[in-house]
């Protein structure tokens, strides 16, 4: 699935890590959906986009 | 999400556990060398590791409750590698036991049970690398 993770988070000059605590998961996860080898769940992807303020839909595409 | 304090906990506990219940195997397996034992005491050896096993089930069970969603999904694909892979070893042992005398020196049930956690390994190393 493709995402805009990693321009969103490049914006706001935040870390994979710095996301991570953010969202409550490892960095690891950060990197596997930023390089889309893992689609999150719809509660981890809802916690994202509040974390950025957009809809789902602004950041992650079928 | 993770619960963050748990997984602290869980980070700590699952080596002092691993490495407590991988001592008392060894030391029974020592224990179990010496010829001159009672066999009460034989079999007290045998089940020394079963305690600190049950430990460590428990530190990884909260270990796995306290991981984010990805690492869960590494495990649940290291099983989905470990567990067919175990089936085919036992399989064939057992097939192999038709055919032929398998030694029990080398495949009793002392030696064949490490394939297991071996397996699982295996199979996590292969579903980090995947995500990676």
């Amino acid at each position: 699935m493709k995402n805009q993770l990693r321009v969103l988070r490049a914006e706001r000059a935040w870390t994979q890590a710095d996301l991570a605590d953010r969202a409550g998961v490892s960095r690891q996860t950060i990197n596997a959906i930023e390089t889309e080898k893992y689609e999150p769940s719809l509660p981890l992807a809802f916690t994202l986009a509040r974390l950025f303020g957009l809809r789902i839909e602004e950041i992650f595409e079928p | 999400m993770t619960n963050p304090s748990a997984a602290r906990r869980a980070g700590r506990s699952l080596p002092i556990s691993a490495g407590l219940w991988i001592l008392c195997y060894f030391t029974a397996r020592g224990v179990l060398e010496l010829r001159d034992l009672g066999p009460g005491l034989r079999i007290a050896a045998a089940l020394l590791p079963v305690a600190p096993f049950a430990w460590f089930l428990w530190t990884f069970i909260g270990h796995i409750r306290a991981a984010d969603e990805l690492e869960r999904r590494i495990h649940l694909e290291a099983l989905a590698v470990a567990f067919p892979v175990t089936m085919l070893l036992l399989m064939t042992l057992g097939l192999l036991q038709l055919a032929t005398t398998l030694s029990m020196d080398d495949w009793s049930y002392r030696h064949v049970w490490a394939f297991l956690p071996a397996f699982y390994l295996g199979g996590l190393a292969l579903a980090r690398r995947r995500y990676q």
